[in-house]
């Protein structure tokens, strides 16, 4: 078998394709040409935001940037299959399906990445719909237009007889509450239309710093410390969103000065690093989680809040409130101090194996609780066996399980859940 | 408050309402059906109204300048009328605003848009429900 092409290879080769200089790449990249250049001399790993967000600008397929695109379009299939309840011998066909018919096979992925985004999207909006109060209000204003649009027109339908002062009253009304309502419904579709330009505006603070922390900022911090901070933050327009964003990059950068890179690059298991990190647990996932291609991060409070994420394909995190009460990150919130190892399952049938830690922040006091934090690792894990792991789901909002002892709140992704 | 009444039995109705067009339509269907209707606007006095007009059934927004409609039933319900019967609208219809108002004894609860005739269907249910009084 033929030796597999680097993937900082196949970036090199890709922009030097589609005529692109590495510079102009690596600006609208948000990185560095230098680190670009190591990148794509593979002396640099790249996966995750950061390798998705060079194959928008290249526009081409995540795949065609992956080292093993085979095998990551037969996960892909097979996971996908799992979603809609294949046997796991007909699941055993991906490989040969993906051998024979890759077109087939790349589009079928393509769809269920689609689907996927789309259920992103709907906990987005349903996100804001909960805690956004100017949507809300500008929902509320329209529901309420409507009610007296309804009524208004029915008794008029309805009453043919109606007295002519009463008629010139509700045609008044209607002509009224007709101008309003089409004023609001303007004004929800510009919210949305704000959204869909990408600028943020519309955008509670904790979202645009999720965002922006979703894309490649990490990276500087390793060789800049905090000190890349402030020009880092410089382009969010939102004092408030800043701070959050500039909170969570300076614990990055005081753990990367805590544990240095090489090190999180060598070690495959947080095991491997506990004793380098003087056996802070929570400092070992949150570098594996930050660092590591293919790794997820949740970290929350002691009310089950999430604080910071790394988002991993085909583990979808919420950005803001709380995530599936089965995941051992709200478990280890009652054992502080105890780490936990747990096998999980996810409604298409992917295997995950996390690694979840809570802990006291700051020092103890007599008059004072402590203020915990908890810290949860996913990483894939496809070989493990599948009886062996938790049924786990997103969150309830989106997530399709039925039967769940643990659901608190309906899906929005099918009526019987 | 200069609340309006409209004179005719079946019964009487405190519409509890801050949007006029609403309020408007809402009085003249139940009028219509020959219920006594007064229309009052404001939460911070909602209470004095149902106090002084004495009404069969109250329908109550929510949302109200002053004071919130959760807190008009909570009042109600803790007060000489305890047993008054109380339609709360509201346009929001999530189910913690229903979990809210069942909690504070609300006896129906309709979100807007609602059609006219579920809406004098509910008054009339409450005005000859047993025992509510």
């Amino acid at each position: 078998m033929a030796k597999a092409v680097p993937t900082g290879a196949r970036i090199r080769e890709r922009r030097l394709g589609a005529k692109v200089a590495q510079a102009a790449l690596a600006r609208e990249a948000g990185i560095s040409p230098s680190y670009l250049n190591l990148i794509e001399h593979d002396r640099r790993p790249i996966g995750g935001a950061l390798l998705n967000r060079i194959a928008d600008i290249l526009a081409v397929p995540l795949a065609a940037l992956s080292e093993d695109s085979d095998e990551a379009v037969v996960a892909a299939l097979r996971a996908a299959g799992a979603a809609q309840g294949l046997r796991d011998d007909v699941l055993d066909e991906a490989a040969a399906i993906v051998r024979r018919h890759p077109d087939w096979a790349a589009a079928f992925v393509a769809q269920a990445d689609s689907l996927a985004a789309q259920a992103r999207t709907i906990e987005a909006l349903s996100d804001r719909l909960t805690n956004d109060p100017t949507l809300a209000d500008a929902l509320h204003e329209l529901l309420s237009t409507v009610s007296v649009v309804r009524s208004t027109a029915a008794i008029l339908a309805q009453t043919p007889d109606i007295d002519r002062n009463w008629l010139g009253r509700f045609h008044a009304n209607l002509d009224t509450d007709s101008r309003r309502l089409a004023e609001g419904a303007e004004a929800v579709v510009s919210y949305f239309d704000r959204e869909d330009a990408g600028d943020g505006s519309g955008l509670l603070p904790a979202e645009i710093a999720a965002r922006f922390l979703d894309g490649p900022v990490f990276d500087r911090l390793e060789t800049d410390g905090i000190a890349a901070i402030p020009d880092l933050v410089a382009g969010l327009e939102d004092r408030v969103a800043a701070g959050l964003a500039g909170a969570a990059l300076a614990e990055a950068a005081r753990d990367a000065a805590r544990l240095p890179a090489e090190l999180v690059d060598a070690a495959e298991t947080p095991e491997d690093l506990t004793e380098a990190a003087g056996g802070d647990l929570a400092l070992v996932l949150r570098r594996l989680g930050r660092r590591k291609p293919g790794r997820g991060l949740v970290v929350c409070d002691a009310a089950g809040a999430i604080l910071h994420r790394r988002v991993v394909p085909g583990f979808p995190l919420p950005v803001m409130g709380a995530g599936c009460p089965l995941w051992p990150l709200y478990e280890a919130l009652s054992q502080p101090g105890r780490p936990l190892r747990v096998s999980l399952t996810t409604p298409d049938g992917a295997r995950w194996r996390a690694h979840a830690v809570a802990h006291a922040e700051g020092a103890a006091g007599f008059d004072t609780p402590p203020v915990l934090r908890a810290t949860m690792l996913l990483t894939r894990a496809d070989t493990a066996p599948a009886a062996a792991g938790r049924p786990v789901g997103p969150s309830c909002r989106v997530c399709p399980r039925t039967g769940c002892t643990a659901r608190r709140e309906p899906s929005i992704l099918s009526s019987s859940a | 408050m200069n609340d309006r009444a409209l004179p005719g039995p079946p019964g009487r109705v405190l519409l509890i309402e801050d949007e006029a067009n609403i309020a408007t339509a809402i009085a003249f269907i139940l009028q219509r059906d020959g219920w006594q209707v007064w229309t009052h606007c404001d939460g911070a006095t909602a209470l004095d109204a149902v106090a002084r007009h004495d009404p069969d059934v109250v329908v109550l927004d929510v949302m109200l300048p002053g004071k919130s409609g959760f807190d008009i039933l909570g009042a109600i319900r803790s007060g000489a009328q305890k047993a008054l019967p109380v339609l709360m609208l509201t346009a929001k219809g999530q189910a913690r605003d229903r979990d809210r108002a069942e909690a504070l004894g609300v006896n129906q609860f309709m979100t807007k848009p609602f059609s006219n005739s579920d809406l004098l269907a509910a008054v009339r249910a409450l005005a000859t429900t047993p025992a509510t009084r």
